[in-house]
């Protein structure tokens, strides 16, 4: 298993030199004064150049793409990605600046999401075609078929807007002051680990507030997904021989479920789950927008909307990597799961 | 199992009443008569948009103004809520002609600076921060920064590299050896004097707009500590150092998250992309504020905006037009709204369009299949163009009546805006006439195809374009316009190499003077006017039109100023230079417990905390 792991690790590189000059060459196809947009961002902007060209030549934006591409990747081996102008600062800084709040509501959504999926799936399946079954599924396909920004706004409206209960946002200005403040020491940036850790327990419930919306809105939608792919997968392992054996042996219900059936009904959703996993943590553009979380898939959008491409490649660079320790995780947990399965 | 989801739900039912209960921040009421002012010692704005810089030498953009208002200040500044009067800030009085502090014809200012002025991190203000801060932003001079306001008026130039080309023939700044450097800083230097207490401007010709450009709510001319900014690392204060220092990226510049103003306001914190804190400066050398803290958030989703507004988390909130109705329906909350913006919308015409390579000809020739380069050099076609324009129905229905028909590139409030001047309407009967005259006759028998293009996400723009392609298919049926959105990128690609056709772009005030608007759209060389091409400058020389801008710029007397304005006024009217659409209002939307706010048109929508309390 560590020669597959290493295997695997030993790809990274390879796969982010690819995904990058990808990227590279994609951007490059766009004229320098298509590419000048990033530093010019509006009409206004245009009001103290005397000479459109003296920028371009500023930002290398005319210099053959091999030595752009050069550049970038010299200063990369040192550490450097450039500088993001949709994110005023390093893309590194950038990028580590918005993780803890991508990372939190990611953590705080996961295990109900999963959890949560999974028990409403298994449900599903043992009800089949009862009248849950039928309520669940229709639930499902009707959940599903909810855009986030819609649901996501209907989740604002009625628990801020009108119950005034979970506020946009990571903090209130107040517990925002006390985070900001000398006396409390930063340690993750994970607001409600920071609280723990300083004791401060209002800050630890003023930031859990502020992620029940998200977690809600991701909750419910994404509940519905993994629901169904439990529900049929489970249904297929009901259906199998050694589960009528074990019926016929005369188990108890609840053990044959959950203990012989859910172990191999799981696989599938294990890689759903990683996918989703991955989709967590590389940010939320909408969900992150409307509950105001400063986070990467807002950052990332923005990027790309701007063509702030050291931004863009930073990002992708950072996909990459989540991607392949990602997969690598879920490819473990099968072998976990399922101790026939064998990484070689 | 069921008793373990019985203690699940058990426990996960405490937290939530537990984080209900336990987060210090009851939940305001909703009824209209319960409510009561939240966080009175804070005002928290919401705005769309990021801040670009605080260093205020080096933004130019109207989120990063906003900050710099608050935290820096300039000689002067404008009387609240009058742009037309000044009053002074860190100087103890306005120049003029009647105090004897504007001299030698009109080509000196003396500023008396004021004593006992703290800057935040505790330096004393002295005339040589005046001096420093000065040459420092014109040693600075970024490309596409805001300092060509300050160079016209003390050097008659550009910018820097105009300067080091003409004294010693190096075309980029940062290229100066030590020995040029000396001699362009001497150059520069001698136009700021300290005299005792006293700092002097030296003009080599009279410039009336020279007190708007260095009025507080321009951030090119904000005094800095001149200790401090050496000690983090902002230019030495050395004769020698110039290519070090100018044009610097954000990366390097010192000055850009950090701030040392003399304002009501310092910098508390700055996430960026998310919000910045301002406490109030305790020590400021006027009575303080009236609020300790100020938090400005950025949340580009107008629902979330429009909830904060409610709930009473906002106290100010950004509003585009389109949704002034939906904000107009919520209780506790007042808007102001129909103040005139110095700002012009137009549609730019290019009168020399860039065909090679360029799709929006078509064929590019006249042969009904496309336009020729010069299209719009031809006087029909541009009144053809702009009597097809619908703008009564553009301000009622695209702005909603936030704003008005533009009559000319200058705004009201500004010298040369006449409300009795020539204004085109629509008139689809004399659009066919100006067609029929167009190319001799040759474009109404043979027709054209055209496209315009505007840069998608923006709504007043593609509205502006589609009623122009409604109106003008309808009067001739050879004549095919077609309409296309694409990126800004690409947008600006168009306008830079000259091949964009027709298109709809907007121009606001730097300053509070006419000339800020007659040199851009109308100036041969100006922003908007270079990109018009040979054809236009041709007119613009056979017109005089940069004499004549020239000669308004350096006329100390109002009413022989605005008769060169109304002239060139009356120029883009006779000649139907470009299609002059709008003059937006601007607004503001706010809970009814903010007080003390007035209108300051530069900042517009930005605003200056000193005076708000809630």
């Amino acid at each position: 298993m560590l020669s597959y792991i290493t295997r695997r690790l030993l790809m990274l590189p390879i796969i982010l030199l690819g995904v990058s000059l990808l990227i590279f060459s994609m951007i490059m196809m766009l004229s320098p004064y298509e590419r000048l947009s990033t530093y010019i961002k509006d009409p206004a902007q245009l009001k103290g150049i005397d000479d459109v060209d003296k920028l371009v030549v500023k930002y290398g934006l005319n210099d053959p793409w091999y030595k752009q591409y050069g550049r970038w990747i010299g200063s990369v081996v040192k550490g450097d990605f450039g500088w993001s102008e949709s994110g005023g600062a390093p893309v590194t800084q950038a990028i580590k600046d918005r993780f803890p709040a991508t990372a939190e509501l990611a953590l705080f959504a996961l295990f109900p999401v999963i959890l949560g999926g999974i028990f409403l799936g298994i449900f599903a399946a043992v009800h089949h075609n009862d009248k849950w079954d039928h309520i669940s599924r229709i639930l499902a396909v009707v959940w599903w078929s909810i855009p986030t920004f819609v649901f996501g706004l209907i989740i604002l409206m009625i628990f801020y807007g009108t119950l005034g209960w979970f506020p946009p946002g990571r903090l209130d200005n107040w517990a925002m002051a006390v985070v900001q403040s000398a006396d409390f020491v930063n340690y993750t940036d994970f607001y409600v680990l920071d609280g723990i850790l300083n004791l401060d327990f209002a800050v630890v419930f003023n930031a859990i507030r502020h992620l029940i919306a998200p977690v809600t809105t991701l909750a419910i939608l994404w509940w519905a997904f993994i629901m169904r792919i439990t529900r049929s997968s489970m249904l297929e392992t009901l259906r199998k021989d050694y589960i009528r054996t074990a019926r016929a042996k005369g188990l108890n219900d609840n053990v044959v479920v959950y203990k012989h059936a859910v172990r191999n009904g799981l696989i599938p959703v294990v890689t759903v789950a990683g996918q989703m996993v991955l989709g967590l943590m590389g940010g939320l553009v909408i969900t992150e927008s409307i509950f105001n979380i400063r986070g990467l898939g807002h950052f990332m959008a923005q990027a790309a909307q701007q063509l702030d491409y050291p931004a863009v490649l930073g990002g992708a660079m950072y996909f990459g990597v989540l991607l392949i320790v990602i997969n690598l995780c879920v490819d473990l947990s099968y072998a976990l799961i399922d101790p026939r399965i064998r990484l070689e | 199992m069921n008793k373990k989801l019985i203690i699940t739900l058990v426990i996960l039912a405490l937290v939530i009443v537990g984080v209900l209960f336990y987060s210090n921040q009851p939940a305001p009421e909703t009824k209209k008569e319960e409510v009561s002012v939240s966080n009175p010692d804070t005002i928290t704005k919401v705005n769309m948009g990021t801040i670009d810089s605080l260093d205020p030498h080096y933004q130019y953009d109207e989120r990063s103004q906003e900050i710099y208002v608050n935290i820096y200040e300039n000689l002067i500044s404008f009387k609240q809520g009058d742009m037309t009067k000044f009053e002074p800030m860190l100087a103890t009085k306005v120049p003029s002609d009647q105090n004897g502090l504007i001299q030698d014809k009109g080509t000196s200012y003396v500023f008396p600076i004021r004593e006992d002025v703290k800057f935040h991190e505790g330096g004393t203000l002295t005339p040589e921060d005046i001096r420093y801060s000065f040459l420092r932003s014109l040693i600075h001079d970024r490309e596409g920064g805001p300092l060509w306001m300050l160079y016209d008026p003390l050097f008659g130039v550009g910018g820097l590299a105009d300067i080091t080309k003409e004294l010693v023939g190096v075309e980029d700044p940062k290229t100066l050896t030590a020995e040029q450097s000396r001699e362009v800083y001497n150059y520069l230097a001698r136009t700021i004097e300290v005299d005792g207490q006293n700092v002097i401007f030296h003009l080599p010709k009279p410039y009336p707009p020279f007190l708007s450009i260095i009025c507080h709510d321009n951030g090119l001319t904000a005094i800095m500590d001149k200790e401090w900014a050496i000690e983090q690392g902002g230019w030495d204060g050395s004769p020698e150092t110039i290519a070090k220092y100018h044009d610097p990226t954000k990366e390097v510049d010192p000055f850009y998250d950090k701030t040392n103003g003399t304002g009501p306001f310092k910098l508390e914190n700055w996430v960026k992309g998310e919000s910045i804190t301002l406490k109030k400066n305790d020590d400021y050398w006027r009575a303080p504020a009236k609020v300790e803290n100020v938090v400005i958030k950025m949340i580009d989703e107008w629902s979330t905006r429009k909830l904060m507004l409610q709930r009473g988390d906002a106290d100010i909130v950004y509003v585009d037009n389109q949704y002034l109705d939906q904000a107009r329906d919520l209780d506790n909350v007042k808007i102001i709204s129909g103040l005139p913006r110095p700002y012009t919308g137009v549609g730019l015409m290019n009168w020399d369009i860039v065909s090679e390579g360029n799709p929006d000809v078509h064929s590019g020739k006249l042969d009904g299949k496309g336009i020729p380069a010069d299209f719009f050099s031809d006087l029909h076609v541009r009144k053809g163009f702009v009597y097809a324009m619908n703008y009564q129905a553009f301000v009622a229905e695209v702005m909603k009546g936030e704003g008005q028909q533009s009559r000319g590139p200058i705004p009201e409030g500004f010298l040369g805006f006449d409300e009795d001047s020539d204004l085109y309407s629509m008139d689809l009967d004399k659009a066919t006439e100006e067609f029929k005259q167009a190319f001799d006759g040759e474009l109404w028998d043979k027709g054209f195809e055209i496209t315009i293009l505007y840069n998608s996400g923006n709504d007043m723009r593609k509205a502006a374009v589609d009623m122009l392609k409604s109106s003008i298919e309808g009067i001739n049926d050879k004549f095919k316009v077609h309409v296309r959105g694409v990126q800004w990128a690409t947008y600006l690609d168009k306008l830079i190499a000259g091949k964009f056709t027709l298109g709809f772009i907007g121009w606001g005030a730097d300053f509070a003077d006419s000339h800020n608007f007659a040199v851009p759209f109308m100036r041969s060389d100006g922003t908007y006017g270079a990109f018009k091409g040979e054809n236009y400058a041709k007119f613009a020389k056979d017109q005089e039109v940069d004499e004549l801008i020239t000669r308004a710029a350096e006329l100390t007397d109002p009413v022989e100023r605005e008769k060169i304005y109304q002239e060139l006024q009356q120029l883009c009217y006779d000649y139907a230079t470009d299609i002059y659409l709008y003059q937006p209002a601007a607004h503001l939307v706010m809970r009814d417990w903010v007080s003390g706010w007035e209108y300051d048109p530069i900042i517009h929508d930005g605003v200056n905390f000193y005076y708000l309390d809630k």
